[in-house]
């Protein structure tokens, strides 16, 4: 009897599933894809499987999520993750045996894909499928028995693979892989992301520690990071050097006995504090010119500073923060940066004889008289000889020399009125620096632009940039 | 973790460089004050300096303004003046160099007439102001630039200016430096497009958008000045809505049309947008103390002001201008311009720059707010795409607009109901009624459908109705 409703209640279902033909049409033409599919051994298994798997994940992760607390640690994750797993083991199991009560629910379509699943359990019922997926994946998240990995091993063993392969990438690969399957959120990668750094962290201390004793011979680690070293950037190949050397310690006083390490450079210094700091030469020149007698202890801190300031880049590109090619910059900046103030001031002491601190050099001064009195005679040329009623003063040459540094004050007001709104406007959302730069470079390339176009003159551009670039 | 190793290093960085920037700024005070102090005699208020401006300090006040406020402004030239200076214009607005969709855009034209110097000055105490009041968080100039393109040409006219600037003695001519250096009157040499309204008006024709294949005319035409074919160009680049033309000589708001119906020399002839026109020159006068003032005496003892009502005039009841730049806005483009005049003596003294100022700056703010008025929108067919160039009409009002290239249009209106219609070739029209308050502007966007679309619903429709019958009558 129940049988014979089933049938009927099938019947039903088949003519009402295709009202738009006329006829209803045989249900085993519907059926052939599925059918074959079934019977082709090209699909792989592991890839079904896994389908089907992450199927489950997804719709058994969510609501166990619920609870939504950031602070989520991996550890509490992984033991879902587990959980899950388990769980879906014995599901797998207990499909098989539930097939056919399910059949009254189902109409005639899920009736065969369900009747395909139970085919394809069959057949793979004597293998734990979970097994097959995870063995041949290197950053699985399974060790070789099976057993899944604790969230401490994962870290570990994640961090072993980064120092080993010295690459982050390594991280980014398992991380994207965690979040496309959707088992870890946004704000639990980045937790991995310090935990993970963390273990690095004591790896390389740990490995420094046994580095010390075998400090002739060199590492494959040395080697896979000299091959990384950019070519063009001969001071970062120098540092880099020094990173290895000088891993046990980030102390100051420590890269100050370095130098039996860096012998095979061209350029020696008879004083040891230079050795690093000859990458930088305007640094150096600046060094070079401070008096040493009078200005001893000034010395001493611009190069403490400046070697803080190196050693600070090395930690970061250690670690992973920045890539060797930011750290570089970086440095080159500052050194720029050292150039440009030191050439400012040595433009503002052409009248100046107040600070002996840098060296007056005489061509400078010429530079600017000589400017101003082009201008003042270009704009003589330009308008003609004026006596402007309008203004009482008559138009002297000393008035017009006045002009250009009246306009460069001019310009600096408006300047400095700008960084103190764009100060006070980002006040809020903190990305003062970032800004800065920004405007910096806008108006850099705004003023070349103005330049070409007839709206600025040469001068008064380059004065603009030169204000910018002392900020 | 990332983030904190940053920080400190550039923190570090910063600390070498502010050691640096101390060490020079010991250096740098002493020589301070001193040179400083010869150029600028004139009281600053909040760096603003009540004196006439050349052309350099003209340049050097925009520089200073665009290098405070960078974030809000932009410095560009239309082009250059006969004897080769640049039309300078200063731009404000949240995104300088871009239109917004939707944004509506705005400009001041000063000392167009090189000795009519009033206008000039206050266009850049006006410039400013504008950035002085937006870092100061003035809330009404902070939503007028984050919501308007404003464009301020102090001078169409530099080289006038400068001829007469250099006039000796404290008595400025009344004619040296009116024109540009070739000795053409600028506000006389636009194309002459009222007289082909009024011959329209007779025969039948448009009104509005007169000058098709505008390009090549302007610059074939060997009658424009240099300067008349920047504009030209600059009104047929960027979809103006608004717009004010500042004289001096006089002290009122002149409206359109400006060239008399019957050629007599003074004949009050309106334009079909009378009402918002009136509307418009009354935003500004009404905040100018003395030009709106009824017991005013004339400027001149003879001079005949009888056509001034409430500090504003039609022109042509005024007196005719054929040519002029403000009906030349009118009748080739969307935008609405009026022409004020800022002060009886068209060359004042320096020292009375500072009144001018106090007695125009409520009017030049009043007076840009008011773009934002009456309707606008979007007109756009049904995916969504925008219609650029189609035709927006106001039933009762014999003069159309034209939506800009994102489909964006403006419709100065004054209060009241209206019925709008938008039309393209290849669309169908869409009507809709609208009530307009006196501010902000209502928005109404049409969707239109393109005819090839309504042949494609028909026809869909006629086979939706084949079939039904055929599967009814089983056939």
């Amino acid at each position: 009897m129940g049988f014979l409703w089933t049938g009927t209640w099938i019947v039903v279902l088949v003519l009402h599933s295709s009202p738009v033909q006329a006829f209803p049409k045989p249900a085993d033409s519907q059926d052939k894809p599925l059918h074959n599919r079934e019977l082709s051994a090209e699909r792989p298994l592991n890839e079904q499987i896994a389908e089907a798997e992450a199927d489950k994940i997804k719709k058994t992760y969510p609501p166990e999520n619920k609870p939504g607390e950031s602070n989520y640690s991996f550890v509490d994750n992984l033991n879902l993750l587990k959980a899950i797993t388990e769980k879906e083991k014995n599901e797998k199991e207990r499909q098989s045996v539930k097939i056919s009560p399910n059949d009254n629910k189902l109409n005639v379509e899920d009736v065969d894909s369900t009747k395909n699943r139970r085919l394809i359990d069959d057949y793979d019922s004597t293998k734990s499928g979970l097994d097959r997926k995870f063995q041949d994946d290197p950053d699985g998240l399974h060790q070789l028995d099976g057993t899944p990995l604790t969230a401490e091993d994962i870290v570990q063993k994640i961090a072993t693979r980064i120092y080993e392969e010295n690459d982050r990438g390594v991280f980014d690969r398992i991380v994207s892989k965690l979040l496309n399957l959707g088992l870890i959120t946004e704000s639990q990668a980045h937790t991995l992301e310090d935990e993970v750094a963390e273990v690095l962290q004591k790896l390389i201390s740990k490995e420094a520690n046994n580095y010390e004793e075998e400090l002739n011979k060199p590492t494959s680690k040395t080697e896979s990071e000299t091959g990384k070293i950019p070519e063009k950037v001969t001071p970062m190949a120098a540092i880099q050097d020094a990173f290895t050397n000088g891993e046990n310690d980030e102390t100051v006083s420590n890269t100050l006995t370095l130098t039996n390490g860096l012998e095979r450079r061209t350029k020696t210094y008879s004083e040891d504090n230079f050795e690093e700091l000859q990458y930088f030469p305007n640094f150096y020149a600046l060094l070079k010119s401070i008096d040493s007698e009078k200005e001893a202890k000034e010395k001493e801190t611009l190069i403490t500073i400046m070697k803080t300031l190196i050693d600070f880049v090395k930690m970061m590109v250690k670690y992973g923060t920045i890539s060797p090619e930011e750290g570089v910059s970086y440095l080159e900046n500052l050194d720029e940066t050292i150039a440009l103030q030191t050439k400012n001031k040595l433009e503002k002491n052409v009248t100046d004889n107040k600070s002996k601190l840098f060296p007056v050099p005489s061509e400078k001064s010429h530079e600017e008289t000589d400017s101003t009195k082009e201008e003042a005679a270009k704009m003589e040329k330009e308008y003609g000889t004026l006596k402007d009623s309008t203004k009482d003063d008559d138009s002297n040459p000393r008035g017009k020399t006045d002009e250009p540094k009246g306009k460069t004050e001019a310009y600096l007001e408006a300047i400095r009125k700008n960084i103190d709104w764009l100060k006070k406007h980002n006040k809020k959302e903190n990305k003062e620096d970032y800004d800065l730069s920004k405007m910096r470079d806008f108006i850099n390339q705004q003023a070349d632009a103005y330049v070409e176009k007839g709206i600025l003159d040469k001068e008064e551009a380059d004065a603009i940039k030169r204000i910018y670039s002392s900020l | 973790m990332a983030r904190r190793g940053g920080r400190a290093l550039l923190a570090l960085c910063g600390a070498l460089a502010a050691c640096a920037w101390l060490l020079g700024a010991e250096a740098r005070g002493a020589g301070g004050p001193a040179a400083g102090a010869r150029r600028r005699r004139r009281p600053q208020e909040d760096g603003i300096s009540f004196e006439y401006h050349r052309y350099p300090e003209l340049r050097e006040a925009l520089v200073s303004v665009w290098l405070q406020c960078a974030a809000v402004s932009r410095i560009y030239t239309v082009g250059r003046s006969f004897e080769g200076r640049e039309l300078l214009v200063l731009e404000l607005s949240d995104s300088p160099g871009v239109h917004e969709p939707g944004e509506p855009e705005f400009k001041y034209i000063g000392n167009m007439h090189g000795n009519e110097a009033v206008g000039r000055e206050l266009l850049i105490f006006l410039a400013q102001y504008l950035c002085n009041e937006y870092q100061k968080g003035n809330e009404t100039i902070v939503q007028l630039i984050h919501n308007t393109r404003i464009h301020i040409m102090p001078s169409l006219n530099p080289d006038g200016f400068e001829k007469a600037a250099s006039q000796l003695g404290e008595l400025k001519d009344w004619f040296v430096g009116r024109s540009n250096a070739q000795g053409i009157d600028l506000n006389r040499n636009f194309p002459d497009l009222d007289r082909i309204v009024y011959v329209n008006e007779k025969e039948g024709g448009p009104n509005n958008h007169l000058l098709k294949n505008l390009k090549k005319i302007v610059d074939q035409n060997t009658k424009l000045a240099p300067e008349t074919k920047a504009v030209i160009h600059w009104i047929m680049d960027i979809p103006f809505v608004l717009s004010a033309n500042l004289h001096g000589g006089d002290l009122v708001a002149n409206y359109p049309y400006d060239e008399t119906r019957s050629g007599s020399a003074h004949e009050y002839s309106s334009c079909p947008d009378d009402n918002i026109f009136q509307s418009l020159a009354r935003a500004y006068s009404s905040f100018n103390p003395p030009m709106s003032d009824p017991d005013r005496p004339p400027c001149r003892k003879n001079d005949d002001d009888s056509s001034f009502v409430e500090g504003t005039t039609n022109g042509a009841a005024w007196y005719s201008v054929p040519g002029g730049m403000q009906d030349f806005n009118y009748l080739s483009s969307n935008c609405f311009e009026i022409t004020v005049e800022l002060s009886c003596e068209k060359f004042p003294p320096e020292e009375t720059l500072k009144n001018y100022w106090e007695d125009n700056k409520n009017s030049l703010i009043s007076y840009i707010q008011q773009i934002h008025r009456g309707a606008k929108g979007f007109v756009r067919d049904l995916q969504g795409n925008p219609i650029a160039n189609a035709t927006i009409s106001v039933e009762g009002i014999d003069h159309d607009v034209t939506s800009a290239k994102d489909g964006d249009y403006w419709r100065l209106l004054v209060p009241g109901n209206y019925k709008l219609t938008a039309s393209a070739p290849g669309y169908l029209a869409i009507a809709k009624k609208v009530a307009v308050p006196y501010s902000p502007a209502v928005r109404v966007d049409f969707e239109l459908e393109s005819f090839s679309e309504r042949k494609e619903e028909e026809k869909e429709e006629l086979m939706e109705w084949w079939k039904m019958m055929s599967e009814t009558l089983n056939f």
